[in-house]
């Protein structure tokens, strides 16, 4: 795969960016912004999107003397962005600023509609996302936030438990001791509700 | 059991088709340049390894050697009979005699 001439490589702009040029920096930045924003969207409540990923390019930016270029810039960056993301619920839950609301009578119609129903339309044919977004979130805030992130990454995403430790920087059996016991509970929670 | 699990499969399907459609966020232009200000602010980036880098490289690998340095050290102040413990003690029942000496006179 050759570059094109008048594009410079990332391994290039790296390069000049840990000789002083901080400008040189904006060309990673517009160009794997929309990546980034992707990773963050779907771990983080919407309204702390621009925040975090800004946080991500800032990490990015001061860990760049520590990018080996074993792998590619693009999958060493999606690692810090997961990593930013758990930072995020880390402190979150640290701070009990987690919004724990149980689920109204709206969610439990939606669901008992939802779920009677036989058909096979997806969720958007039948509208009513936003209840659906809500139980998610419902969800995965009871979880802690390793298990939301292993949640996140392995059942949600689909990620192998290879490549979710490898984003979150965590050792292979932890991430499956996690994902157990996360499903699990999960699993719990949902029946629960489902029954109910 | 088996209307619950395949009611519980069909949730779990409709979570995850709302999981992915929380992909589409946009960032307003201005979010850019605010990001590169912050950038800036931080100054050139730092390319020598900082004294903290270093320590978690190298404590590791030094793991070995102050285990065995322990084990040779509480070898040798058995061999030669260093107890702390019964030394202190002793100093302080000393101390306290001369304490209770002290307070007769």
């Amino acid at each position: 795969m050759q570059n094109h001439p008048s594009r410079p490589s990332d391994s290039e702009i790296i390069r000049r960016v840990i000789d002083g040029d901080v400008n040189s920096f904006e060309y990673l930045l517009k160009k794997y912004q929309d990546h980034v924003l992707r990773i963050v969207t779907k771990h983080i409540p919407y309204n702390e999107v621009e925040e975090m990923a800004q946080e991500v390019f800032v990490r990015a930016y001061q860990a760049l003397p520590g990018f080996k270029g074993q792998g590619s810039f693009k999958q060493w960056l999606s690692a810090i962005a997961v990593r930013t993301c758990y930072d995020f619920w880390r402190k979150r839950y640290r701070s009990r600023e987690l919004p724990m609301s149980d689920l109204s009578e709206n969610h439990q119609g939606w669901l008992e509609k939802t779920l009677s129903s036989q058909s096979d339309k997806s969720f958007h044919e039948k509208g009513r996302e936003k209840e659906a977004k809500e139980m998610l979130d419902w969800a995965l805030s009871k979880l802690s936030a390793r298990g939301r992130m292993v949640i996140e990454l392995v059942y949600l995403e689909g990620l192998s438990v290879k490549e979710a430790a490898g984003l979150l920087g965590w050792s292979v059996s932890n991430v499956k001791v996690r994902s157990f016991r996360s499903r699990k509970k999960l699993k719990t929670l949902l029946t629960g509700v489902i029954s109910a | 059991m088996k209307p619950l699990q395949k009611k519980y499969e069909a949730l779990k399907k409709i979570l995850r088709e709302a999981y992915f459609e929380k992909e589409h966020a946009e960032v307003s232009e201005q979010w850019q340049v605010n990001a590169m200000r912050r950038i800036r602010n931080l100054g050139p980036v730092q390319s020598g390894p900082s004294f903290f880098m270093l320590f978690e490289q190298f404590v590791w690998r030094l793991t070995p050697a102050t285990c065995l340095l322990i084990i040779v050290g509480a070898i040798i102040f058995l061999k030669l009979g260093f107890f702390p413990d019964y030394d202190v003690l002793t100093l302080f029942i000393n101390n306290a005699e001369e304490l209770s000496l002290a307070q007769l006179f």
